[in-house]
């Protein structure tokens, strides 16, 4: 059974200008390389999401300085609502813009709980770092959290997973005191990234103590390191909360050509990490989840991930190389080289020196997290 | 940062003539480990948990204490105290170097506060902590004027909000400035510092 795949035309509309890294680029380079290897994306009657259900998780307040800005009436404190600043500007039609990609995550949850679909891959969405009253990160409203509600609201306990590089706080502090949600965030550590929390001693308050997971990584982690720690948190947690349903944000920015962060992982590692999480979806949450997209801002790497997620959600064998005609294409388009290869080559992928030790710390943060944690899992 | 913004207020005072029972009784209570001492309402002494227990036991200098001795008998005098308008650092240095855990804050005569060294951790996350959401930046500076100057007003041409800025000597010649700025794109902006010819450590060069 093939996985539904969400997308429209106008998620292309969320956009903050031609120098902003969070660019619809990466979505139209991604679906013309699927196009090219024969699986074109269909368009789905998606609708965007309407006030109200934004209002579920946000502030009225923010919404409606979102909506002042997108028809170009900027409210003078919007600043104070994370709008107008260099990595959320403000954009003519800003607010429908998202509210399109929160349509289409919420649209994926519907779709599960319709018993139309146990996987839903949205291609878009993934706005982990907007909070219940500020903006932040690129993120004006958060999809994740709308769909995350909705779910909960129906009665279902939601996993949701986050392999963004950076941490998904509007995630976290939204859902922070719900015993429904356990939220798992890997990402490299906020001594030095942005947003700079997604320590391991945030683990919830009140009823969603011990439900709140963060593996904070250092600068420069490869491949082995994420992935034995991915396994050491993920599978105690996900096998002791037993979920109905799994929220997984794809983020690609972990990869080690990524212009933003410092975390150095290759597909190889993206491969194995999307094929571990589809096992941890059949065997602790029903085969339930919705897949969505997130950062990741080097065109090259994050199309060659997320072009592998999709292939691998809908079971097809990955291709040695990329199109020939595709890659000329967008080289044309970029005025730079790309990998010609779905995978990394080997030579490419960067030596660290500092590696035993970069190994022996995150393994140490994981001992230290399930210290915290455990008392709280009964 | 000033002892004002991280004292406690208002104190628990024992007066001199209070039993040791009785003023380890309040410390048990209120979960605290420092007592100042008051005579006639005017701060003369303090006191500490460990003071009364070493008081009481077979360990003490000329045999244990008996509980219903006077706390005047055994504070410390006189007492080292804050003002509070003092820098935290001040105080942190007063206790550091006397190896005190508490300094009672006196505006004049009056007991107004007291600051513990569990008051100043507090005041160190403050200062160091992610308050909003931020990357971290770290430059190296030439210790001379107008440094620290040409990188904020660079950051403020650029639009960057500076949510903290931190520095301390690095060497000799150089400080270190590090600072929590308001976006994800660090490393756009440590590119933009290098070519304006800054010395950045953090976020490293990435190839690619």
């Amino acid at each position: 059974m093939s996985v539904p795949v969400l997308y429209h035309p106008a998620y292309k509309t969320y956009t903050f200008g031609p120098e902003h890294p969070f660019s619809p680029r990466r979505l139209e380079m991604l679906l013309s390389l699927l196009e090219a290897w024969g699986h074109a994306v269909p368009r789905r009657p998606l609708q965007p999401a309407t006030r109200e259900e934004v209002l579920t998780v946000h502030a009225e307040r923010l919404v409606r300085r979102v909506e002042g800005c997108s028809v170009g009436e900027v409210a003078a404190d919007v600043e104070h609502y994370g709008l107008g600043t260099a990595d959320t500007p403000i954009f003519p039609g800003m607010d429908e813009a998202t509210r399109w990609l929160v349509g289409g995550t919420l649209e994926a949850a519907r779709m599960i709980l319709r018993g139309e679909a146990r996987e839903v891959l949205q291609l878009g969405g993934g706005l982990h770092h907007a909070q219940y009253d500020r903006s932040s990160g690129f993120c004006v409203y958060n999809d994740l959290s709308v769909a995350i509600r909705h779910l909960t609201r129906a009665g279902l306990r939601v996993a949701y997973l986050d392999i963004d590089v950076h941490h998904g706080d509007g995630v976290q502090w939204i859902h922070y005191d719900e015993a429904e949600v356990l939220t798992l965030s890997l990402h490299e550590s906020g001594r030095y990234l942005f947003p700079g929390t997604g320590a391991i001693y945030e683990i919830g308050k009140g009823a969603g103590l011990g439900r709140k997971l963060n593996v904070p990584l250092e600068p420069f982690t490869q491949d082995e390191s994420y992935l034995e720690v991915f396994e050491a948190v993920l599978e105690p947690a996900l096998a002791w909360f037993r979920p109905d349903v799994m929220v997984i944000q794809c983020g690609a920015d972990a990869h080690f050509l990524d212009p933003l962060a410092d975390l150095v992982l290759s597909t190889r590692a993206y491969q194995k990490l999307f094929l571990r999480m589809r096992e941890y979806v059949r065997e602790f949450s029903g085969g339930k989840a919705v897949y969505t997209l997130g950062g990741g801002y080097s065109l090259d790497a994050t199309t060659r991930v997320w072009a592998m997620l999709y292939l691998l959600l809908q079971g097809h064998p990955l291709p040695d190389r990329l199109p020939e005609a595709w890659r000329q294409h967008w080289e044309g388009q970029l005025h730079k080289a790309l990998t010609p290869t779905l995978h990394d080559a080997a030579d490419s992928i960067p030596k660290i020196p500092r590696r035993p030790e970069i190994v022996r710390h995150n393994w140490g943060q994981v001992v230290r997290l399930l210290e915290l944690v455990k008392p709280y899992w009964t | 940062m000033l002892v004002r913004d991280v004292m406690r207020r208002p104190v628990l005072t024992v007066d001199e003539r209070a039993t040791l029972r009785s003023a380890y009784q309040v410390m048990q209570d209120h979960h605290i480990r420092h007592l100042p001492v008051t005579r006639a309402g005017k701060l003369v002494g303090i006191v500490t948990d460990r003071d009364i227990r070493l008081a009481v036991s077979p360990l003490a200098e000329g045999g244990p204490r008996h509980l219903e001795a006077a706390v005047g008998s055994i504070m410390s005098q006189p007492v080292l105290s804050a003002d509070p308008l003092d820098p935290v650092e001040e105080a942190a240095r007063l206790m550091r170097r006397r190896k005190i855990g508490a300094l009672p804050v006196l505006e004049g005569e009056e007991l107004v506060g007291i600051v513990t060294g569990i008051d100043l951790l507090d005041a160190l996350v403050i200062l160091t902590g992610v308050e909003k959401p931020s990357g971290r930046l770290e430059v190296r500076l030439p210790d001379r004027p107008g440094e620290l100057g040409r990188l904020t007003q660079f950051l403020g041409r650029e639009g960057i909000n500076i949510h903290s800025l931190l520095t301390y000597p690095d060497d000799p010649k150089t400080v270190r400035a590090v600072l929590r700025v308001g976006t994800p794109m660090t490393h756009q902006v440590a590119e933009m510092l290098r070519i304006e010819g800054f010395n950045v450590i953090w976020p490293p060069q990435k190839k690619g």
